[in-house]
């Protein structure tokens, strides 16, 4: 009879597995054992397993810390073994599986694997870093209000996409860390292409509120597209980085993006002074190529604008 | 020979004259003139001073507004008091206020019917000697002869410009003629030898309406002078001739023919270096109501700006453009007390003359102690031209909903591409 133990960490990770077909199985920190648990907490003669009437029996050896289930911290010794049954000895754990034990169905390959897989080419991910590179420097172009010469842009551009490439760059280390794939080529093209995409939301973003009045709804719907890529970016920087069950990686996407723009507005409503002397206007002018709307009349922006007059003389009222 | 010694004479003669009658008439009025001094009630020390005069046997006293506007405007925390020539404190209730005008009536307790200053029943005449009464910086009363220089000509409020010093704490304090009547109060000065007076006809409206029927509470008198004075104002705006003028080659913007509303230029065309031409016309109104030392109210600003992109794209022109109208702010000075906080609409609006299209943003915010009484702001920005760009520009303080719409919607209309 056949059985196959596994030594797991408590995170319920493989950390060795042995397949054995003797019918007495002896589990212990000495070097006599069958299988040796290098664990202080563990006798050399710890325990045992036997193959007595078709099924294994474990028997502790006496051991100064004790033999457990897993579920619920109940002595395990004289234990009829079922597959899957985890034991605790010392601070270790052992898993316990039939040759017959089944295992769950394959997942398929998500359709963003071939994605993925197009994103690390060198040529897509070189194309991708330069279009950064390049959305950076002609935003610090314009921006600038002097003239300013190619080093000037240069330098900067370059810095800003070292400093976004720190982001898939820590992610790959993390994975590395924790024994996956580190897939740093992956991280990057796909981290990337969701900063690019980011920029073309925030030119997106301008268009609207741009081409809008301030009674419209739109803008602000908009504002969240910057908040899905970030979660879709977190996302995929999970399933490429980390092998984890697909409701874990929807939790701690959604963690970080609430982390990152919660956080953000938290510290922008601690910051805000409890009275502001200026007003709050959106002053998004672009150019007349990207007006794609009809304007108003002067009589209906006046007509649109009394009802300001009626809003702050009731907050006038309610504050006195 | 003969001749120049009379001609000195004459003129020792004059000043001497001069000299005595100002000694004459400081002895006959110095019984009725006060420094009126604020009380700290919490420290019990004098928070600010300035001067006043009596104008009644039964203790009314006229000062400035801007003397006692801490008074009015907490008067838990402060009391007036006043300190005769004599050494006498006594404690001042207050009566009426023209915060337009910067006067208040006070009183004090009296016993028996006292002398008091006489108001003049005419104006002076250009050049005619005058006699301003104060006590500047705490120093004790003096007395500054100097010159009526008529009626300042940029004010919309009337003030009198009157030649003679007049230093920070004889605010308050009369001014009189040769046969010792007031035709004038002490209100500012603008530097070596330039005072400004208040007209003492404002002095005798404040003082009979008074007399008629005393204010409610001080605060709903200062609404009513407020409100009547903003009217004034932008009816008078609002009806004036609106010259149109050219700013930079292409722009059109208005400029209003009234002589209280004074308007300076600049631009950078010396600066080659400079990747935007900029044109900026300035107007505004001189004046503006003093209500406390932290709030101001009553101005009126209006800015155009023209800019041309110089050998650059109109991506990067516009994005410099956008940096320039984003931090427009308030053109009075005022606190969280005093105002709620701005709110704003904008949209995109092109004006019945259909030659611009502008991104308009109005914004405005409330004051709390003067019901319906407002802070506008309003910024036009040009977006229908690639390499140029307008920029209409106004604020106005203290102003009615009706007036403020009327006034947008003329200026939004006046503004326009050649």
């Amino acid at each position: 009879m056949e059985i196959i133990i596994e030594e797991i960490s408590r995170g319920h990770k493989l950390l060795h597995r042995h397949r054995l077909s003797n019918k007495s199985i002896s589990i212990g920190r000495g070097y006599q054992n069958d299988i040796i648990v290098d664990d202080p907490h563990i006798c050399a003669q710890h325990m045992q397993i036997n193959f007595e009437n078709e099924q294994w029996l474990i028997s502790d050896e006496n051991s100064i810390n004790g033999t457990f289930l897993e579920d619920g911290k109940q002595n395990a010794d004289q234990h009829i073994i079922e597959g899957g049954d985890i034991i605790c000895i010392g601070k270790s754990q052992l898993r316990f599986l039939f040759a017959d034990h089944k295992v769950s169905p394959t997942i398929h390959f998500s359709p963003f694997e071939s994605f993925i897989n197009l994103m690390r080419q060198p040529l897509a991910l070189f194309l991708t870093i330069f279009l950064f590179t390049i959305i950076a420097g002609s935003i610090i172009y314009l921006n600038k209000p002097l003239e300013v010469n190619f080093s000037q842009l240069f330098v900067p551009a370059i810095g800003m996409t070292l400093l976004f490439a720190l982001w898939p760059s820590c992610i790959a280390l993390i994975s590395h860390l924790t024994k996956h794939d580190a897939r740093v080529m992956a991280q990057l093209g796909i981290s990337f292409t969701f900063f690019n995409l980011m920029w073309l939301s925030d030119v997106f973003e301008n268009i609207i509120i741009f081409n809008s009045s301030s009674s419209f709804i739109l803008p602000a719907l908009v504002a969240l597209i910057p908040i899905a890529l970030s979660f879709c970016l977190f996302w995929l920087n999970g399933y490429i980085g980390f092998h984890m069950p697909a409701k874990r990686r929807i939790i701690i996407a959604s963690s970080i993006t609430i982390l990152m723009f919660g956080g953000g507005y938290l510290i922008e409503f601690s910051n805000k002074p409890d009275f502001s002397i200026r007003p709050h206007y959106n002053a998004t002018i672009m150019t007349p190529s990207f007006l794609f709307t009809g304007s108003n009349n002067v009589e209906s922006f006046i007509k649109d604008s009394e009802a300001l007059f009626t809003k702050v003389q009731k907050k006038a009222a309610s504050k006195k | 020979m003969k001749a120049f010694l009379t001609f000195i004479l004459i003129i020792i003669n004059s000043v001497s004259f001069a000299q005595e009658q100002a000694e004459k008439i400081f002895e006959k009025l110095t019984p009725s003139l006060y420094q009126i001094r604020l009380i700290d009630k919490a420290s019990g020390e004098k928070s600010s001073i300035g001067s006043g005069f009596q104008i009644s046997d039964n203790g009314i006293i006229a000062t400035n507004y801007h003397v006692i506007s801490s008074f009015a405007r907490h008067p838990k925390k402060y009391r007036i008091e006043y300190l005769d020539n004599l050494g006498n404190k006594g404690v001042l209730t207050l009566k009426s206020v023209d915060v337009i005008n910067d006067l208040a009536l006070v009183k004090r307790e009296v016993s028996a019917p006292m002398s008091f200053f006489e108001l003049s029943q005419k104006s002076p005449h250009k050049g005619e000697k005058l006699f301003s009464l104060g006590n500047p910086h705490d120093l004790g009363m003096i007395v500054v002869p100097g010159t009526y220089n008529g009626l300042k000509k940029e004010s919309f409020n009337e003030r009198i410009h009157f030649t003679g010093s007049i230093n920070s704490g004889m605010s308050g304090g009369p001014v009189v003629n040769n046969d010792s009547q007031v035709v004038g109060i002490n209100v500012a000065t603008s530097g070596n030898q330039i005072g400004f007076l208040v007209p003492h006809d404002k002095l005798i409206n404040l003082f009979n309406n008074f007399k008629e029927s005393p204010p409610e509470t001080i605060e709903v008198q200062m609404t009513q002078q407020l409100m009547a004075n903003q009217d004034k104002l932008m009816h008078k705006l609002l009806t004036s001739t609106w010259q149109s003028k050219p700013l930079g080659n292409q722009g059109i913007i208005p400029i209003i023919d009234v002589p209280f509303i004074r308007c300076w230029g600049e631009s950078n065309a010396d600066k080659t270096d400079a990747l935007i031409l900029t044109a900026v016309a300035n107007c505004s109104l001189d004046e503006n109501t003093y209500i406390s030392s932290k709030f101001f109210t009553g101005s009126v600003e209006i800015e155009f700006r023209y800019m041309k992109a110089k050998n650059i794209g109109s991506m990067k022109f516009y994005h410099l453009y956008e940096q320039q109208i984003a931090r427009a702010g308030a053109g009075n000075r005022a606190g969280k007390d005093d105002v709620t906080e701005y709110q704003c609409h904008h949209d995109l609006v092109t004006p019945e003359n259909k030659t611009i299209t502008n991104k308009s943003i109005l914004c405005t915010r409330a004051y709390k102690k003067f019901p319906e009484l407002f802070d506008v702001l309003y910024l036009g920005a040009s977006i229908d031209k690639n390499q140029q760009a307008l920029v209409s520009h106004f604020t106005i303080a203290g102003i009615n909903k009706e007036n403020a719409l009327a006034f947008t919607n003329k200026f939004m209309e006046a503004v326009s591409w050649k």
